[in-house]
Order: C-alpha cells, then sequence, then structure tokens
C-alpha cells in the first residue's frame, strides 16, 4: 500500500510537472523581457538604458569580442574589428576595419541595437554614434575587477545575467586560488619582474594597469610598480632594480622570432649583470594574455603563476 | 623682358570690361562642379549604394533606416563641410599669397594652425592626465588656441614701428615653430593620446555633423565674400608696396584686414576639421594658372576649386582602402605635392 501511494505520488508529481511546463517555460521567455529596460553605467560615466535584448551586436574591440564570445552570444554578433583574432570562428563574423578612426559607416550599415567599444581612441566616434541615436557602451578596464565588472555590464546588458554570473564565478575560483597562495609572500621574498620593450625609453605597465595587477596577484613584484599608470624608464633603472624575472610579450609566437627577442634582450647593454639575464629567466608570452582585457586575462594570471612557481622550485 | 610683360597685365587689370560675365560663368560653371562633384561623392563609401536608391533617399528625406543615416548623417555633413573647409582654406590662402606677395604662403604660415592644433593636443593630453572627458570640447579649444596665436601675432607686429610684410611673416613663423615645439613634446610625453593627437593634425572631417555646419557656414561665406571684395586692393598690392600706395591703399591697415580676416576663417574651420594641408597652398596657384592673377576672379575660382578638390579627397579618403580610412591630409598631400613640384618647376624654366 505504502509503495503504490509514493507510486502515485510520483506519477502525479511528474503529470504536475509535465502539464505545468508550458507554463513555466512561457514564464521563462518573459522572464528574459522582465530584465529590460536595464540602466546601466559606463566607463565614459555615461549612463545608457537597453530597453530590449539586443539582437544585433557591434564589438569595436578584442576584449569585447571575446566576453561576447565566452557569454555565448556569438550568433549575436554582427561586426568585429580587424584586431579580433580570438576565439576560433571570430572570423567567420564581418569586420569593420580598425580601432580607430572607427568606420561609422560600416557600423551603421549593421543596423546594431548595441555597441559595445572602449572608450579611449574611439572617445569622439562614441560621441558621433550617440548622437546618431546608437547604444553604446565604452568599457574600458585598467584592472582584473574591472574586466569581471565589464563582464557582468556586458551579461546585464545581453539579457544573459546568469550566464555572466556562471562566466565570473568560474574566473573568481581560478583567481582566488592563485591570489591566496601568493597572497601572504612577504615583499622580500617576491620575485622581481620587469616586462617591457629592450629599446630605449621602455615602457612599462605601471600600477593600476592590467599587467601589474596580474604580477602582483601570481606573486610577483613588478619593478615599476610604484608608478602610476604606463611609465617611461630606461636601460640604467632596469639594470639598476635587478628582475629576477624578464617578461617578453609578443603578438608573434613564431619560436625563431621569440628566439630573436629574447637574444635582443640578453645582449642588451649594461644588463648582463641582471639576474633575470644570468640564470636565464626569461620569457615569452601572448600579449593578448596580459593586455586585453576579456576572460583571458586569467589564463595570463595562471601563466605568471606557473612561471613564477618554476623559478621557485 | 617678362617684368615689362607683367607690369603690363597688371596695368591692364583695372581695365578689364568683361570681368563681371566672367565671374558669374565662373560662379556658375563652379556651383554645377560643386554638386556634380558632391553627388559623386555621395556614391562613394564604404557601403555600395545605388546611385537610384540615393536619389529617393534625398528627395524624400529617409532618415528612418541605416541607409538614410549614412547619406543624410554621415554622408552628407561631411560633404559639406569638406566643401566649406576647401573654400576657406583655398581663398585664404590666395589671399594670403597675394597680401604677403609670397607664392609660399599659406592660410597657416601666419600662426593660427599652430595654435588651434596645440589647443587640440593640450585637450587630449589633458584628457588623459586629469580624466576629463574633454574630447567633445575639442573645437573649443583648438579655437581657443587659434584666437591666443592670432593675438600674439597682431601683438608681435604691432611692435614694430613701421608694419613690413616681412614682420608679419616673421612673426607668423615664429610662434609656428613654438607651437608646434610645444606639439612635439606633448607627443613625446603623452601615452596614451598620441593617436588622436595625430589624427587631428593629419585632418579629420568625420566629426562633421549638422550643427557644425549650421556654426561654420555663415561665418565661411562671409568671410569669402569679404576677402573677394578686398580684390582691388590685393591687385594693387601685386604691383608692389609703393605702387599700391600710391594708389590708394593703406598698406599696413589693409594687411592687417586680410590677416584678421582670413585667420578668424581659418580658426573657426581648423576647429572643426583639423589641419588639412596643401589645399591653401595649391589651389591658389592653379587657379592664377586658370584664370590669371586679377583677384576679382581668382579668388572666386581659388575658393570653388578648393571645395571641389576637397570634395573629391575626402571621397577617396573614405572609400580608397575602405574599411579603413585615409586622413585626408594625407590624400591632399599625396594629390596636390606632385603637382606643387610641377608647378614650381615650370615657374623656374620660366625665369631661367
Amino acid at each position: 500500500m505504502v509503495h503504490q501511494k509514493t507510486m502515485s505520488a510520483v506519477v502525479s508529481l511528474l503529470l504536475f510537472i509535465f502539464l505545468t511546463s508550458p507554463i513555466l517555460c512561457w514564464a521563462n521567455t518573459n522572464a528574459g523581457d522582465d530584465l529590460f529596460p536595464v540602466i546601466l553605467t559606463d566607463d565614459l560615466g555615461i549612463k545608457i538604458t537597453i530597453t530590449k535584448k539586443p539582437e544585433r551586436i557591434v564589438s569595436t574591440a578584442p576584449n569585447n569580442t571575446e566576453i561576447i564570445f565566452a557569454l555565448g552570444l556569438e550568433d549575436k554578433l554582427v561586426g568585429r574589428t580587424d584586431f579580433c583574432n580570438y576565439p576560433p570562428g571570430v572570423e567567420k563574423i564581418e569586420s569593420i576595419g580598425m580601432l580607430s578612426p572607427l568606420n561609422l559607416e560600416k557600423i551603421v550599415s549593421l543596423e546594431p541595437d548595441l555597441i559595445l567599444t572602449f572608450g579611449g581612441l574611439q572617445a569622439k566616434d562614441i560621441i558621433r554614434l550617440r548622437e546618431l541615436g546608437y547604444k553604446v557602451l565604452a568599457l574600458d578596464a585598467e584592472t582584473l575587477s574591472e574586466m569581471l565588472n565589464n563582464i557582468e555590464i556586458i551579461a546585464t546588458a545581453c539579457g544573459v545575467p546568469e550566464k555572466g554570473k556562471e562566466l565570473i564565478t568560474n574566473l573568481k575560483e581560478r583567481i582566488d586560488f592563485i591570489a591566496t597562495s601568493s597572497a601572504d609572500i612577504p615583499a622580500s621574498q617576491r620575485l622581481k619582474v620587469f616586462t617591457g620593450s629592450s629599446y630605449e625609453a621602455i615602457w612599462s605597465p605601471g600600477k593600476d594597469t592590467l599587467f601589474d595587477d596580474l604580477i602582483t596577484l601570481a606573486g610577483g613584484q613588478n619593478i615599476v610598480g610604484n608608478q602610476k599608470g604606463w611609465v617611461t624608464i630606461s636601460s640604467e633603472q632596469v639594470a639598476l632594480a635587478e628582475p629576477d624575472v624578464i617578461i617578453i610579450t609578443s603578438g608573434i609566437m613564431n619560436p625563431e622570432e621569440i628566439d630573436k627577442m629574447k637574444d635582443d634582450v640578453i645582449r642588451h647593454p649594461g644588463w648582463s649583470q641582471i639576474p633575470a639575464i644570468k640564470k636565464n629567466h626569461i620569457f615569452a608570452a601572448n600579449e593578448d594574455l596580459f593586455y586585453r582585457a576579456g576572460p583571458r586575462l586569467v589564463e595570463g594570471l595562471e601563466l605568471l603563476y606557473e612561471i613564477f612557481s618554476g623559478i621557485k622550485e | 623682358m617678362r617684368s615689362l610683360v607683367e607690369l603690363k597685365n597688371n596695368n591692364n587689370l583695372y581695365g578689364y570690361t568683361n570681368w563681371r560675365y566672367k565671374a558669374l560663368l565662373i560662379l556658375i560653371i563652379g556651383f554645377f562642379a560643386i554638386l556634380i562633384v558632391g553627388f559623386i561623392g555621395l556614391n562613394f563609401g564604404t557601403i555600395i549604394i545605388q546611385p537610384e536608391k540615393i536619389w529617393s533617399i534625398i528627395w524624400q528625406h529617409q532618415t528612418d533606416n541605416s541607409l538614410g543615416l549614412i547619406i543624410w548623417e554621415l554622408r552628407l555633413p561631411r560633404l559639406i563641410m569638406a566643401m566649406l573647409a576647401g573654400m576657406t582654406l583655398a581663398s585664404v590662402g590666395g589671399s594670403f599669397q597675394g597680401m604677403l606677395r609670397n607664392p609660399l604662403a599659406d592660410p597657416y604660415i601666419l600662426g593660427v594652425s599652430a595654435g588651434a592644433a596645440l589647443g587640440a593636443c593640450l585637450a587630449i593630453a589633458l584628457q588623459y592626465t586629469l580624466k576629463l572627458y574633454l574630447i567633445p570640447y575639442l573645437p573649443f579649444f583648438s579655437l581657443l588656441g587659434a584666437l591666443i596665436s592670432i593675438a600674439l601675432v597682431y601683438l608681435l607686429s604691432q611692435k614694430q614701428t613701421r608694419l613690413s610684410v616681412s614682420d608679419l611673416l616673421l612673426a607668423g613663423v615664429a610662434i609656428n615653430f613654438f607651437f608646434s615645439a610645444i606639439i612635439t613634446l606633448l607627443l613625446a610625453t603623452s601615452k596614451q593620446g598620441t593617436h588622436t593627437m595625430l589624427f587631428w593634425l593629419m585632418g579629420d572631417l568625420s566629426t562633421a555633423n549638422w550643427q557644425k555646419i549650421s556654426w561654420v557656414i555663415l561665418p565661411v561665406f562671409l568671410g569669402t565674400l569679404l576677402l573677394i571684395s578686398s580684390s582691388l586692393e590685393l591687385n594693387a598690392m601685386a604691383l608692389g608696396e609703393e605702387e599700391a600706395l600710391h594708389l590708394g591703399v593703406q598698406t599696413e591697415k589693409f594687411r592687417m584686414k586680410i590677416f584678421l580676416i582670413g585667420s578668424l576663417m581659418i580658426a573657426l574651420i581648423v576647429s572643426f576639421t583639423g589641419l588639412i594641408g596643401f589645399v591653401g597652398l595649391v589651389i591658389p596657384h592653379i587657379a592664377r594658372l586658370l584664370v590669371g592673377p586679377d583677384h576679382r576672379i581668382m579668388l572666386p575660382v581659388s575658393a570653388l576649386a578648393g571645395s571641389v578638390f576637397l570634395i573629391i579627397c575626402d571621397t577617396i579618403a573614405r572609400s580608397l582602402i575602405a574599411p579603413i580610412e585615409i586622413p585626408i591630409g594625407a590624400i591632399t598631400a599625396i594629390l596636390g605635392a606632385p603637382f606643387f613640384i610641377h608647378l614650381l618647376k615650370r615657374r623656374n624654366n620660366i625665369n631661367e
């Protein structure tokens, strides 16, 4: 008897679910509309109201393109730039050309209902696009947490906040794993890291840049981490800082070219006594993992962590 | 021998009886040339639109679809801005060449451009250091810079007891050098703004919109008319300082007048378009080749030819390697420089 009762309870429950599922589904599709309108503030401090789920998105920055793909929204992406080279599949989407100046005519012809830009160089084109009545978000992350925040903004703007949360949680877990294991390293034991070109008037990312953020989180110490923004330093300052690690970032990852770049650093006048060069702790990595404010920053962080742990052993 | 012939021609300048008809004819030709070139320009760009479609978009004033937006809000304002800029640069260039009696003079030689450029570059540099969103106010900054440089040149040349051509020229050149040096400094030290600055310095018509045109159009037409109405004095100046004085031209005051009108026009237009080079130098020479040195005819021809030339240059800039846009300054110089060299060689051959 008991058995029969449970059976009938299960059956009626299943029946209930079966019968109500269309309603639940309907409620679910409606939930998409409940997500709008949303009011968002972008990195230029401008408020944008999005009234319905965007169906035609144009991304004018490689990092935004990567975020769109990571959120599974690639079928809504109708335009990208010549510089959007990741992830695979991006080449099938029509290109709008250069990052700056933006080709307004091309963008208008794609009839976008949301344009994701990066501010900065594109500022004057953004003004023009807004004048023409387009929804434009300018997102310009300078730290890892700002990047996560931008994922949330994009996910909200595109009507997939849940998907955004999922992605952020995943990325955060990976970040926290590294951050907690390297947080306790005292300043004196941190590896000193230098990154930048080997030419005179070296540009190196200082405080409040993505790369600096990653170096610190991974347990290193940026030799220009005490200066704000991108800084120009001389070869002498690099020699004086005695970095333990030199990271060469490049868009070209061909091994022969990488060897040439390493050679260039090794033979740089005045650097022969730098610990990194004496111990051959010179590493080359894809620049997009460190400078492109998208989900792959976490890969860059993991790579740095691996390099640092390898040296310490 | 040549100088004698020239003098004879110049004496004949005031004897032209049919110059009014000539000017009217040129106006009509120029008007239609602008219309034709403008319509051809409307057909080019990243997106290919059928000419019939463009007609209907224009006549029905369609702005509710993306093609309508492209024609009405992107291509048309640009075309008109190019036209106005070409008109200003060429007519001011022609007047400055006449007023300074120097074939190498251009609208930028008296320092306005450097002031405008410094204003714009300073705004761009400040944007990144102060973290203020200054890009929308670029025209304001560059206008301010241009006005300051005009005032400086004016004051510097006023100090002299007697204002000669070289005083004005040297003051302009000095200001140009000084401001350009500061721009170079900004370019070297500003990390993020360099690209934006360079594009501004090469000329940029992409920010043109109807509002900006409404601010610019009246001063441009008024200024051009004022310059053309000074043609007789400019003709007299061509005979030489003494001759002009004998003919009743107060040369110093007149020079100041042309300097101020021209520089203010340039200041205004350059604030919205950046520094578009070569138009103001080469177009007046072309006009002189076509219709002779009489400013009454040469200046209107310059203004119209400048408009046509810049519309053509902008069309090429927008469509040659689309979707990438070429800075318009590069096109004007690429088209203008060989012609200018040819002109100079020709001139040398005649002189020999």
